[in-house]
């Protein structure tokens, strides 16, 4: 059975990243999630491919919309980060098809 | 958390009357090649052809250029613009008067009507680089890109400054300097100073976004910058004091400088994680392709120039037009469709995004449209630089109608995105 970090994961697979047309899971944009069921709290921790990136609250806002619809009792905090910097070795598989990279 | 850039986006309100006017000049160069297509096959300066050229550098391409740098500078210097008002005002003197610039070419009417128009447009550009300026100052960081915005501008200011005594001069002459020699001085002004480092700058921080490159080297940037602003500035000063074997090294001094750029983007494409690139990235490669054409010919004009003057003066015009069209136009209409479509979708969708099910920017233009005008536009370019070199004038207006038909599909595009209608399913 898919925990809660899991299913957030798979939710987060459902955000696009309008220009690449790559969803941000695949991308490695995403960091880290928390997930708490206590206080009713998700924290995510995710990245853009480039600081400059003109579409980064559109996917933050994307992405956290996706959550707030599936959990909506739950505060939701998307959290911005630059450190790590993003680079293709955070690609997924999946992610490196789809930009058509071997 | 850290600011995002695009909440320093402005109104697309701003942005979009530039590019549809811009796609208008556009389009109406495009008649006049076909219906004027002797402008082409004669010296260079002559009005219709000073009065087209002067549409497309000012009307069309510097117009889009200050609309696309009005949503771009946000990006790359990471803060909101100065101001829209002084966006909006400029607009309007840069279009009123690049249009009564034209016509003042066309009919040659050398006085009041030319100088009012120039003094306008020197105002519209005044206004523009106060903008970019104070929105300069709000960013403490500093970068090669902005460097080479920043550097582009005053080269602007530069271009029109001359343009306007070139104008007077015409009429009351005080300058010792042939004209020809002059408007050589304002075009490369205007060519390498203003339109290609203003691309330097703008390209270099976009295209490796959109290719998805990393690990770049940034130094190459660094002596494109110094080769083409030490090439340029001790050029016109050779030029000026007419000191021709200086002119030669000040010229290799840019060309260097170009090829040092066009070495930075060859590697962000060669490391590029996106391997496929569509249509508008299509044709900004395209334009890069020009450009290395432009350069080969200008190193050859330079050096042969007096030895085989009735060939090298149709080459002249070749040159230009490669320049003007095949690279400067080439990378407009590609990048085109890689900004205004997002512009008007982030207007449009910034806050139904996560709410409900939306288009993606490039549903918002037609791909294969897109891709037929890149097609058009290679053909048709490459039929009127045949048309110029071989002086035929049939060749040329040939050419300046597949260019149209190109051009035409452009507009098509254009408003396709501007007029688009919101649509949403829910999720």
């Amino acid at each position: 059975m898919a925990t809660e970090k899991e299913k957030i994961f798979s939710l987060l697979k459902g955000v696009i990243d309008p220009e690449l047309m790559v969803n941000i899971i695949d991308l490695g944009l995403v960091y880290n999630v928390l997930y708490d069921d206590e206080q009713k709290k998700i924290i995510v921790e995710m990245t853009l491919t480039s600081p400059s990136c003109p579409l980064g609250e559109v996917i933050i806002n994307d992405a956290e919309g996706i959550l707030k619809i599936h959990y909506q009792n739950f505060t939701v905090n998307i959290i911005l980060v630059w450190e790590p910097a993003w680079t293709p070795d955070c690609l997924t598989q999946q992610g490196k098809i789809a930009l058509g990279k071997n | 958390m850290q600011l995002i850039a695009s909440k320093n986006s402005p109104s697309s309100q701003i942005i979009i009357p530039h590019f549809v006017f811009g796609g208008f000049c556009w389009l109406v160069a495009t008649i006049l090649i076909i219906f004027y297509p002797e402008a082409f096959v004669q010296h260079y300066f002559n009005p219709k052809l000073l009065s087209i050229t002067h549409l497309l550098a000012l009307g069309w391409m510097t117009i889009i250029i200050f609309g696309a740098l009005y949503q771009l500078i946000p990006v790359i210097f990471e803060v909101k613009l100065y101001s829209e008002q002084l966006s909006f005002v400029s607009f309007i003197l840069l279009a009123t008067c690049s249009i009564s610039l034209a016509i003042s070419f066309w009919n040659f009417w050398i006085g009041m009507p030319m100088y009012i128009s120039a003094a306008g447009i020197i105002v519209a550009v005044i206004l523009f680089t106060v903008n970019i300026y104070f929105t300069a100052l709000k960013t403490k960081k500093e970068s090669i890109e902005k460097d080479f915005i920043l550097t582009s501008v005053i080269w602007l200011l530069f271009t029109v400054g001359v343009g306007l005594t070139l104008s007077i001069n015409l009429r009351n002459p005080f300058l010792s300097l042939p004209t020809t020699e002059l408007l050589k001085l304002h075009a490369h002004a205007g060519i390498a100073g203003w339109f290609i480092q203003l691309i330097i700058g703008v390209s270099s921080r976009l295209l490796p976004m959109f290719m998805v490159s990393h690990n770049l080297n940034m130094k190459k940037l660094k002596c494109a910058y110094y080769l083409i602003n030490a090439g340029l500035i001790s050029g016109i000063i050779f030029l000026f004091i007419q000191w021709q074997v200086a002119v030669i090294i000040s010229v290799f001094s840019v060309a260097i400088g170009v090829i040092f750029f066009l070495s930075f983007q060859l590697e962000a494409y060669k490391k590029r994680v996106r391997k496929q690139l569509d249509t508008g990235m299509k044709q900004s490669a395209l334009s890069f392709i020009f450009l290395l054409i432009a350069l080969i010919l200008a190193l050859i004009l330079v050096i042969d120039f007096k030895k085989a003057f009735s060939i090298t003066l149709q080459m002249a015009v070749v040159y230009g037009s490669t320049l003007m069209l095949g690279f400067i136009s080439s990378l407009i209409m590609g990048q085109t469709y890689k900004t205004l479509p997002f512009i008007v979708w982030l207007n449009t969708y910034r806050n139904r995004v996560g709410k409900a099910k939306i288009p993606l920017p490039k549903e918002l233009y037609s791909e294969n449209f897109a891709n037929i005008q890149l097609w058009f536009f290679a053909t048709g370019f490459i039929i009127m630089m045949a048309g110029i070199f071989l002086k035929i004038t049939s060749i040329v207006s040939s050419g300046g109608i597949v260019l149209f038909c190109s051009v035409l599909l452009y507009n098509f595009n254009i408003l396709k995105i501007v007029f688009h209608k919101p649509t949403t399913l829910n999720k």
